[in-house]
């Protein structure tokens, strides 16, 4: 199988009027795409590892070009889609209409926000334009090293998000409705699924979104991890970690609503906190991730480090028709009860907070066809930065040319709270600095 | 909650078999193994009222919509109604997709419920929560965290039709308001701030009192007037949350059960009372009237009439219930005063006590309580006109809303004061009696000791419900603001707490009608009094003839030992 790599790196220039090389002057002319880098690369299935992750592909298939709120089910239809799905997925998809969609833009999501993050970085986080899924960010995920850590827990969280987010939007109608009560039986009255699911919003309200959206995002996202091998447990682990960020930066909000609006009633609900907040935790964990390491198996099965963790909702069997779910309840307890081992055995051992990798980054500075790496020739950097956009790290000791350019960029721009009005144009003079 | 009529009966009865003669009342005359069963029945009570929270869902539900944001071509023309399913939506997230559109071209939809759900009218009132996700954009600076927001909301109603469908959307109530929201910006840090969130403080939009219809539509406008200075410091809208708070189902029909059970049983002990009271030859004492006062306002709470609500529309609801609970707790307070002060005051006079007497003590709960009725009366009551008002939007509504619950809150602590004060009073009165009593025959210590442990035993009483009701809502903020992301608890805090706590004032009035109704029982006779006492006694019991006013031989013991 051949695939094409296209990285863009674009720089919004009308014209370049003079190119200041550490050499010397010369005239250069305007160029849209520096750095445009097209690579073929051959493609061995490596069946173990990041065999979870296929449906990242579906990222490409709901195109945020596609903005406007699409019909539910459209996507679920769609045969290219189907293809990336794993049965269970698919599964999924089918028994919540609208699930495909938010996975879909939560694919999405977590690709703007992992550009984003590294956007300083030698590592960019580029894409492919390549529909088949677990190649989407490239063949670095075939490598246990941060970034693929990172990339899990992303991917993870934004489907988290996503899917709590369409629950409030609507568009999943199966978001779950039913609470934490049993209603006692005088009250419900046996008709069928459907009917019972609005006398139970009657009796008892909804249950927050998040719980859905995590739990749909386990099953969803986690489906395809469950060898014993060391990768497995290290997406299982990052997947979880997404997800913990997400829930632990809800925020609580209440109000009072008793005698004369006092607090004697209060009710209180958990509001999503915008994706950013959570891409940059991640990018700090990033940072700090944790090395592990494969251990003796006796440790394996009893460790209670992740016995503290969120406590698995009950009720999505309820809510999802199927009877495997609850078969598998007692397996999936068992799921993510292990406990990853430090590298070096003197660190604490990892958190479900933490990102944890096995296997060190290759240095991204040059080209590695094997990993689908395109090296930092022509990456923009930071002569005067400190951090890791500095000219001097970006570059990998390369060396850098520096053009001064003009840029057109619109400026003294009129807002009003949606849109933009009004913008001049205004010429500025930049300095820019290229790796070569 | 068919216990509860068992022990009544049990009650019942037990007050039948000491219906005989006497002066007192009859916490006085019962004897202590009787008096214990009377405990146990009402700790059994209570009891159940605890359990009845078990099977409760949490007393109001919450659901979170994402606004649709739909494109109006025509925004002068207003009779019309936006639902979801709109012809043209778009994503505030993405700049590309607004190109042309103007802020008054967007309306923001939410239909309620959500999923495809419909409203019951078990779930009595809609509060509406908006949370506006702001985020920065280069060349929009926020110029004061407070952002002035100029809100267009329209609200629809609509209705289940039998063959399946809805009704079209009718309107129900519009406004135009003003709302402030406080905006933080928390990355001070970042060097591109682009697209980082604000953190921007809720915005109460709506409230209303009634439940009726079977579905609401919200269409929001933001309009944007650079001349009128509308929403122009209103920074980049990303998202626009509804969060809509309902009472749940559930909960109500536990509540009106309850009400329905202690409604009967309230009037039912009124009766027996008053009728006990009439059966003696004086006319009623003060405390008795504060009684039968009491428990009036006590079977008003309890009067369900909210199974109206399932058939008439009555908007009017919440205020109704504030009412219905000020009332009561008014009288609970004023209650408590006089019954302290006709344990302490000294009847020398042989005057009527009336409430006049007490005027001094009780203007501070007048006072207090007509200031709380007068700020919902602004707050609910102008929810009734339009259920978008609020006062806490202007300043001078703010202000004025603030001196009233202010004043409000200076007369409880005013309230407070003087009772604990006289409470105090009570106390002292009768330690000094107590070093009293060894001189006494043995059959009236005793029986002094008795009525002394009794009387101390009921305030004790009254302090325990008074400390179980601020501690369990103490106990409530607290597990609210716990919020367990952990379903796995089947249990519902807050619903027992009120049951609960309903459950428990409902039997301590009960307690009191009862133990403090005249009793028929006749003095045990005293033989062996020596001369002085006799004389003394005579004296203080030749009294009530005269004075009629004292009910309980608690206040003529006090009485008597101050003319001592």
């Amino acid at each position: 199988m051949k695939q094409i790599i296209i990285n863009n790196f674009v720089i919004r220039t009308m014209c370049f009027v003079i190119i200041i090389n550490h050499s010397g002057f010369f005239v250069d002319c305007a160029e849209a795409n520096v750095g445009t880098d097209v690579t073929i690369v051959g493609v061995a299935r490596n069946k173990n590892r990041g065999k979870g992750s296929m449906w990242w592909g579906i990222a490409k298939a709901g195109e945020p070009n596609n903005i406007s709120p699409t019909q539910p089910g459209v996507l679920f239809m769609d045969a290219s889609v189907h293809g990336t799905l794993r049965r269970k997925q698919r599964r999924l998809a089918k028994e919540n209409t609208g699930l495909l969609e938010a996975v879909a833009r939560g694919a999405n999501l977590a690709i703007n926000e992992c550009q984003y993050q590294f956007r300083n970085q030698r590592w960019n986080c580029s894409t492919k334009n390549f529909s088949k899924g677990k190649n989407l960010f490239g063949k670095i995920v075939e490598k246990g090293c941060p970034e693929t850590a990172f990339v899990y827990a992303i991917t993870s969280a934004a489907v988290t998000h996503s899917v709590a987010r369409a629950c409030s939007e609507g568009s999943i109608e199966t978001c779950y409705c039913e609470k934490h009560y049993r209603r006692p039986q005088v009250f419900s009255n046996a008709n069928t699924g459907a009917v019972a699911n609005v006398r139970d919003f009657e009796w008892g309200g909804c249950s927050d979104n998040i719980g859905f959206g995590v739990d749909v995002s386990r099953e969803f996202v986690d489906t395809g991890e469950r060898g014993k091998s060391l990768r497995e447990k290290m997406n299982l682990h990052n997947n979880e970690a997404g997800r913990w960020h997400v829930q632990a930066q809800m925020r609580q909000e209440c109000k009072c609503h008793g005698m004369s609006g006092s607090c004697t009633m209060k009710t209180c609900w958990m509001r999503l906190a915008n994706f950013r907040v959570i891409g940059d935790l991640l990018k700090d964990r990033y940072d700090g991730a944790t090395r592990v390491t494969a251990h003796s198996s006796a440790a394996l099965k009893n460790n209670k480090a992740h016995s503290n963790r969120l406590p698995k909702n009950p009720k999505l069997a309820a809510i999802m028709t199927n009877s495997i779910h609850t078969k598998r309840e007692n397996k999936r307890k068992h799921k993510y009860a292990f406990q990853l081992k430090t590298y070096n055995s003197e660190h604490k051992p990892p958190g479900m907070k933490d990102l944890v990798f096995y296997e060190l980054s290759p240095g991204f500075c040059d080209k590695d066809p094997k990993l689908g790496i395109q090296g930092t020739y022509g990456r923009q950097c930071n002569d005067t930065s400190d951090g890791v956009d500095n000219c001097a790290i970006m570059c990998c000791g390369r060396g850098y040319k520096t053009q001064e350019v003009v840029v057109m960029e619109r400026c003294n721009c009129i807002f009003h709270w949606c849109c933009e009005v009004k913008c001049d144009v205004c010429k500025i003079k930049k300095k820019i600095h290229t790796c070569v | 909650m068919q216990q509860s009529f068992v022990y009544f009966s049990i009650l019942l009865c037990i007050f039948e078999i000491f219906k005989f003669k006497m002066p007192g009342t009859i916490l006085e005359n019962l004897s202590g193994r009787k008096l214990s069963v009377l405990v146990t029945v009402l700790l059994l009570s209570q009891l159940a009222c605890f359990l009845v929270g078990l099977i409760s869902p949490s007393p109001a539900g919450i659901q979170t919509i994402l606004a649709t944001v739909c494109v109006d071509p025509e925004p002068e023309v207003r009779d019309k109604w936006f639902s979801r399913n709109c012809p043209k939506k778009v994503d505030l997230r993405y700049d590309n997709a607004l190109e042309g559109i103007s802020p008054n071209n967007l309306v923001f939809v939410v239909e309620m419920p959500n999923f495809q759900q419909d409203f019951s009218r078990w779930q009595q009132n809609l509060a509406g929560v908006l949370q506006i996700e702001l985020v920065y954009r280069s060349g929009q600076k926020l110029l004061n965290p407070m952002i002035e927001l100029t809100l267009d909301a329209r609200l629809a109603y609509s209705n289940k039709v039998k063959n399946g469908g809805k009704t079209p959307w009718t309107h129900y109530t519009n406004a135009i308001t003003e709302r402030y929201m406080d905006c933080i910006f928390n990355d001070t840090a970042i060097e591109n701030k682009e697209g980082y969130p604000y953190d921007c403080s809720m915005v109460p939009l709506f409230e209303l009192g009634s439940l009726y219809h079977d579905y609401y539509l919200l269409n929001l406008r933001l309009p944007y007037d650079s001349q009128k200075e509308l929403n122009t410091h209103l920074l980049k809208v990303e998202e626009i949350f509804l969060h809509m708070i309902h009472m749940n189902g559930g909960f109500t029909k536990v509540w009106i059960s309850l009400k329905s059970i202690f409604f009967p049983i309230i009037v039912t002990i009124m009766i027996w009372f008053w009728n006990r009271v009439h059966l003696l030859s004086r006319t009623p004492a003060l405390l008795e009237y504060m009684l039968i006062v009491l428990g009036g306002t006590l079977a008003f709470l309890d009067l369900p009439i909210e199974y109206l609500t399932l058939h008439f529309d009555m908007p009017y609801m919440l205020l109704l219930s504030d009412i219905r609970q000020g009332i009561f707790y008014a009288t609970l307070l004023s209650f408590w005063l006089v019954f302290t002060g006709e344990h302490m005051l000294i009847q020398e006079t042989g005057e009527r006590n009336s409430l006049r007497k007490y005027w001094k003590h009780l203007s501070s709960i007048a006072v207090g309580c007509v200031s709380l009725l007068i700020f919902d009366l602004c707050e609910r009551g102008m929810h009734l006109v339009n259920p978008f008002s609020s006062i806490w939007v202007t300043p001078l509504g703010t202000n004025l809303a603030l001196t009233f619950v202010i004043c409000a809150g200076l007369c409880a602590g005013i309230y407070f004061l003087f009772l604990c004060y006289m409470i105090w009073r009570v106390f002292k009165n009768i330690s000094i009696k107590r070093s009293v009593l060894p001189s006494m025959t043995q059959a009236r210590r005793l029986h002094y000791e008795g009525t002394m442990y009794r009387f101390t035993f009921l305030m004790g009483a009254t302090v325990v419900c008074a400390g179980i009701t601020i501690v369990s809502f103490i106990l409530n903020q607290y597990t609210q603001g716990e919020h367990n992301l952990d379903d796995s608890m089947d249990i519902e805090l807050t619903s027992i707490i009120h049951t609960g706590v309903y459950g428990m004032w409902n039997v301590y009035i009960c307690a009191l009608l009862m133990l403090y109704a005249p009793s028929h029982k006749q003095w045990p006779s005293e033989p062996t009094c020596s001369e002085g006492e006799e004389v003394e006694f005579s004296r203080l019991s030749s009294e009530p003839s005269t004075t009629p006013n004292e009910i309980s031989s608690l206040t003529s013991f006090v009485a008597k030992a101050n003319i001592e």
